[in-house]
């Protein structure tokens, strides 16, 4: 009995820890960015036409959600008419620059160009 | 023997032929260098005209390529090969100058020129204002025939060197208008000396011939140290007479080459010059073989005698003299003041003189020299200051074996 207690316990913790696992990214931007109506995707090649370069596309985009404004939102104004500025984000700097950091890494196009 | 007749008299001495050759090298540089300033400017304006032609070109390669990269930033990422052309080379940076991707041959890439060579391809850069792919910096490459670089440096070349040879004329022209009153103070000093000269010829003859009829048995011990005196004297007018005539008059008379005993002409002049050298009380050391060279008489015998003459005249009293004669060689040591080392080039030269506070003219050793140059002979000069010198003669030529 004891013994099945704890293979129970186990198991329980294990599927705890594997929800842990997911990064920053997947738990705070993906969520919502799943049912709007611009994908990230989209968002990476609007925020790389308008930034170029891998530090200041991260420096604006890190800026934007510690404090986002109509001004420097790169949305359309039908969508913010529609959706309005996001809130101000809740995660720490460090949670912040991993969350842009795994961004950056899923869809920089000098991996992908060919 | 073959003897090569110098028998034109330079009238440059050596240091004044040094300070024409530096002057002509300066000249000869400066030259080459305002050429080479104007073969660059010249070859920098072929480059822009050139950079000038292909620029709407390079231009339209980049409007084109702007067009494709915006239209693949729009398909991305179902479409991710990058757009080429078979005209054009090309590679995108993004604002921070990192590589996005690059097709170009060199990769050493410059951001802030339009348009520049790089090996045999040119360069040319737009910059973007939308960041397509986040592209800041579009490179065009494209390759070059280089028939412009080829054309632009053989005309440098040809002109360059037609210029040069055209300038170096007018140098030596300029020159030779520089040299010309230096010349005509050495041809007036040269001219004097052959006027003087005749006009020496019949007192010194006389005063020496009267000395020697005069038998000095019969004279007071003090009238014979006069007589010996007046001897001394007129010898050495008549040592300096000699060599003026040998300057002015002998130079252009023909040589009359025969076998000449040295270590008997030596013994000869050094008893010639006895009553010189025992005036200062100097001493002859001679260790003499047998040795004799195919010359001319009156020419050895110059140069032997302004050998011992220097010898003597720059020698302290009670010096020595040591005159060692072999097969092959002479040499000449004295026990006298010495030269100083940065001197001794420059003591062939006519009119100079080891030291001002000894009379002369100072061609005793130019004519030494002449001559050692007309018969192919090597001369060579020790000196230690306050030690004496050694001049030495090698007979290279002219030897029963040579």
């Amino acid at each position: 009995m004891v013994k099945v207690i704890v293979l129970l316990g186990v198991i329980f913790s294990t599927v705890l820890g594997a929800e842990e696992v997911d990064s920053v990214y997947e738990r705070n931007c993906i969520p919502c960015h799943r049912y709007a109506p611009a994908s990230l995707e989209k968002l990476f090649m609007v925020y790389l036409k308008t930034y170029s370069g891998e530090l200041t596309l991260k420096g604006a985009l890190k800026a934007f959600l510690k404090n986002p404004t109509e001004e420097d939102s790169l949305m359309n104004d039908t969508f913010i008419e529609n959706f309005s500025v996001k809130d101000k984000t809740t995660l720490t700097d460090k949670e912040l620059d991993e969350a842009i950091d795994t961004y950056w890494e899923l869809y920089d196009v000098r991996k992908k160009l060919k | 023997m073959l003897v090569s007749k110098n028998k034109g008299t330079s009238l440059l001495r050596s240091s004044e032929k040094r300070s024409l050759l530096r002057f002509l090298a300066l000249y000869f540089i400066l030259v080459t260098m305002i050429l080479s300033l104007l073969g660059v400017f010249y070859y920098q304006s072929q480059e822009k005209l050139m950079f000038s032609n292909q620029r709407t070109i390079l231009a339209e390669y980049a409007n084109k390529q702007a067009k494709a990269l915006k239209q693949l930033h729009n398909d991305f990422p179902h479409r991710t090969t990058y757009p080429r052309s078979n005209k054009y080379r090309s590679a995108i940076y993004d604002i921070e100058g990192h590589k996005i991707f690059s097709l170009l041959k060199h990769d050493d890439i410059k951001f802030d020129k339009e348009i520049y060579r790089i090996g045999n391809s040119l360069h040319f850069l737009k910059t973007l204002d939308d960041y397509y792919l986040g592209t800041k910096y579009l490179f065009i490459e494209v390759d070059e025939d280089m028939a412009w670089y080829k054309e632009t440096i053989s005309d440098i070349l040809a002109f360059g060197t037609l210029t040069l040879i055209v300038l170096i004329i007018f140098g030596l022209f300029f020159v030779s208008i520089f040299l010309r009153p230096m010349r005509n103070s050495i041809m007036l000093l040269d001219d004097f000396i052959k006027d003087t000269t005749h006009e020496l010829n019949t007192p010194i003859s006389a005063i020496l011939a009267n000395v020697e009829m005069m038998d000095t048995s019969i004279m007071s011990e003090k009238n014979q140290k006069r007589l010996s005196r007046i001897n001394i004297a007129a010898k050495t007018v008549s040592h300096l007479y000699q060599d003026l005539t040998y300057l002015t008059l002998s130079h252009n008379r023909e040589s009359k080459d025969e076998w000449i005993d040295m270590k008997q002409l030596i013994e000869d002049r050094v008893e010639y010059f006895a009553i010189l050298a025992g005036a200062k009380k100097i001493t002859f050391e001679l260790d003499l073989k047998e040795s004799a060279i195919f010359i001319d008489g009156v020419k050895i015998a110059r140069v032997l005698d302004n050998l011992i003459s220097n010898a003597i005249k720059y020698n302290k009293r009670n010096g020595k003299i040591f005159i060692t004669l072999r097969k092959n060689y002479l040499s000449i040591q004295d026990t006298g003041i010495g030269i100083n080392s940065k001197k001794v080039e420059e003591i062939f030269e006519r009119y100079t003189r080891f030291n001002s506070s000894e009379g002369g003219f100072g061609i005793g050793l130019n004519i030494v020299k002449g001559i050692i140059d007309e018969y192919e002979l090597e001369i060579s000069v020790k000196s230690v200051i306050d030690e004496g010198t050694t001049i030495r003669i090698d007979f290279t030529k002219g030897t029963l074996d040579g």
